[in-house]
């Protein structure tokens, strides 16, 4: 089984070639230029054992939605997104037209609009404070994270907001 | 003062929540003493409630609306028969307005007298006292300066390098840092018309700059018959943004000789407000060795175990003790520090992206465990880290014979920890025990700060194999598909080795 797999922050159309194979009790995953056998076994609900040439690795691994994974260990988590070769091959050519979407920046935590700092069709710059979001007694900015027009801004000061909201679009 | 009888306490109210309501949960039914908690909509469900002997709601989320109560709290004291309060820290621990209408209600407060916390509560007030009683303080800074001839006299006595601060300003604005004499005129005019036009106060003080300060706190502990002891130093220096995030005792630089000057001088603090019951003097430690009077927090710290841990006395239990009016044992007037211990404290908060709060539901929570290893925490696995109170979950305390010792022990706690589903600075810690400074415990208060600023202090990967992750998420996308084709074995459907595999794995996930 041949499968893209990138971590967040990476751009669609990135993504890095992962084949899996079973190979008896271990799996063989080649990854890049290189090959490991591995050992893996599930433990209690979502704590997975790995056994790579005698070295022990414990992770967590979450599902997020359809094709992400929180992935936690000893060093903190990140995720990672996994991706057939068909979908993979469908975003790149999005990419590659240059149609790039408006990027949509959510709120990633649940709290409070306290304040909307620009209009729609405003001109922002990456690292720009776009909306102030104020949730466990802290106020923080939510900046955009890249630059361009403000095509759409979907929350008012005072609104309440979950984690995973969205808040605004950058095209 | 008079010395009241000595009487038994049959219930607490504990005026708190998380890890601290747990703490003191603790440490009344280590004394027979049952445990009644209050609790906002949020916390219903949270550990200290599920640890109480008696739970009653205290109102909504907002704290305004519960735990800053102060008047539905002594009412629901009284009316539960309750014969004291903990206010723990926080909230209404420190306001002496909640300590007046504890003792107007005849109840005990597991806490100094509300005299002893309005008088350490005000800047000027706590400053005046301190000269009074002979504790060191920060040289100047006592009223504006009515021109650049007294700013000038003021300085010469004071000594450079100073701190031009202007009254109205702080959290580090309208402050200019003077090395020399021939920089206070400019800096005068300067810091005087900034002031005017950003805080419309023109006034300005000046004060003696410390250069990498420590800060170096002193544990005391007063009964109600007038004694009143120290039980050593912690070492706090290191905060982001002026909030303690890892603590230590002993400090590495403070010697048995030092420690008696800092100990007598936080005694004398005490005494000047007629303290009682556990406090701590803060001071800041200048690398020569001086030391300067900080503030008093008039309760028991967030801290407090890592001098539990060195001294072997339960800080909790004395609180307790000395509000019933006992007084305090001999022993305790005498007391060196026995190896090393550290605390780190555990927040929900993203310590890589400038600490922005990480609320949500703590899907995996391992504490580490084995010899050395203590934790005070205030949530459990499944639990929900709400938006509305501070980020803290609790705190991880080691102890080793010495600091070399407790370093390690720490390190492999860091090792075993799990908290999942939220961020935690759990990371950084585990960067910082591998900072050179850190080990060499060479430490300032803006140390942490400046590490995170300059990019110093990395997070840790993931795992010790960077590909891990990666590999990790694809197989278990792969064994999902697999799993998902194989339940509902279709008529003539593929056979693959996907298919037997994600059986294989769902039987061996079921062992």
């Amino acid at each position: 089984m041949k499968l893209i797999v990138r971590r967040a922050g990476e751009r669609p159309g990135d993504g890095t070639w992962v084949e899996l194979r079973r190979a008896g009790d271990e799996f063989e995953v080649r990854i890049g230029e290189r090959v490991y056998h591995l050992d893996r076994v599930e433990t209690n609900g979502s704590i997975r054992s790995f056994l790579i040439d005698g070295d022990q690795h414990e992770l967590s691994i979450r599902p997020e939605g359809e094709h992400s994974y929180v992935v936690s260990g000893s060093g903190g988590m990140e995720v990672v997104e996994v991706l057939d070769p068909l979908t993979h091959l469908a975003e790149q050519s999005r990419a590659d037209a240059g149609s790039a979407a408006a990027h949509r920046v959510t709120a990633y935590m649940p709290g409070r609009v306290v304040a909307v700092l620009v209009q729609e069709g405003d001109q922002v710059i990456a690292g720009q404070g776009v909306v102030v979001l104020e949730a466990m007694k802290m106020e923080n900015e939510i900046q955009a994270e890249s630059s361009g027009i403000v095509e759409r801004i979907l929350v008012e000061a005072g609104q309440p907001v979950e984690g995973g909201d969205a808040l605004f679009e950058i095209g | 003062m008079v010395a009241s009888e000595t009487r038994r306490f049959s219930k607490v109210l504990i005026a708190n929540r998380g890890e601290i309501a747990v703490r003191i949960i603790r440490g009344l039914r280590e004394l027979g003493i049952r445990a009644a908690t209050i609790f906002s909509d949020a916390d219903r469900r949270s550990l200290p409630v599920l640890l109480s002997d008696e739970a009653y709601p205290i109102g909504p989320a907002p704290s305004l609306e519960s735990y800053l109560r102060a008047e539905a709290i002594v009412e629901l004291a009284l009316e539960i028969g309750a014969d004291a309060i903990h206010p723990g820290y926080g909230f209404l621990a420190e306001r002496a307005e909640f300590a007046r209408q504890v003792e107007k209600a005849g109840l005990e407060l597991i806490g100094p007298p509300s005299t002893a916390i309005a008088a350490m509560g005000s800047k000027l007030e706590s400053r005046r006292l301190m000269i009074e009683a002979g504790v060191p303080v920060v040289p100047g800074g006592e009223g504006a300066l009515a021109d650049l001839d007294e700013a000038t006299a003021l300085a010469e006595s004071i000594g450079y390098p100073l701190m031009l601060k202007a009254s109205a300003g702080g959290g580090g604005k309208g402050m200019r840092l003077l090395r020399e004499p021939g920089e206070l005129a400019a800096a005068f005019r300067a810091t005087r018309s900034e002031a005017a036009a950003s805080f419309g106060d023109d006034s300005v003080y000046i004060e003696k700059y410390i250069e990498r300060p420590r800060h170096v706190e002193i544990q005391v502990l007063a009964d109600q018959h007038g004694t009143v002891v120290s039980l050593g130093e912690r070492e706090c220096s290191l905060q982001r943004r002026h909030q303690k995030v890892v603590e230590e005792a002993p400090s590495s630089v403070v010697s048995p000789e030092l420690r008696a000057r800092m100990g007598e001088a936080a005694v004398r603090a005490a005494q000047a407000v007629g303290y009682t019951n556990a406090g701590t003097v803060e001071f800041l430690l200048d690398p020569s060795g001086e030391f300067y009077f900080l503030e008093m927090n008039t309760r028991l710290q967030v801290e407090h175990p890592v001098t539990e841990m060195v001294t072997g006395i339960d800080l909790v239990r004395w609180q307790i003790a000395v509000a019933q009016g006992e007084p305090l044992a001999p022993e305790l007037r005498s007391i060196e520090p026995r190896g090393h211990a550290f605390e780190v404290r555990l927040y929900a908060e993203d310590p890589f992206r400038g600490f922005v709060p990480s609320p949500g539901k703590i899907e995996r929570l391992r504490l580490p465990e084995g010899p050395g290893v203590r934790n005070d925490c205030g949530v459990y696995e499944g639990d929900e880290v709400s938006i509305h109170y501070d980020p803290m979950l609790g705190k991880l305390i080691v102890w080793g014979r010495d600091r070399r010792e407790a370093l390690l022990r720490l390190r492999r706690a860091l090792e075993e920890i799990r908290i999942e589903g939220i961020r935690t600075t759990v990371p950084l810690y585990r960067a910082l025990v591998d900072d050179p400074d850190f080990v060499a415990g060479s430490l300032d208060i803006e140390m942490l700060d400046r590490k995170l600023g300059s990019g110093e202090l990395e997070p840790a990967h993931v795992s010790q194999l960077a590909d891990l992750p990666l590999i990790a998420a694809a197989l278990e996308h792969g064994l999902r598909q697999a799993r998902a084709s194989a339940t509902p074995a279709p008529a003539g459907g593929r056979r693959g080795h996907w298919r037997e595999a994600g059986r294989h794995e769902a039987l061996r996930g079921r062992r």
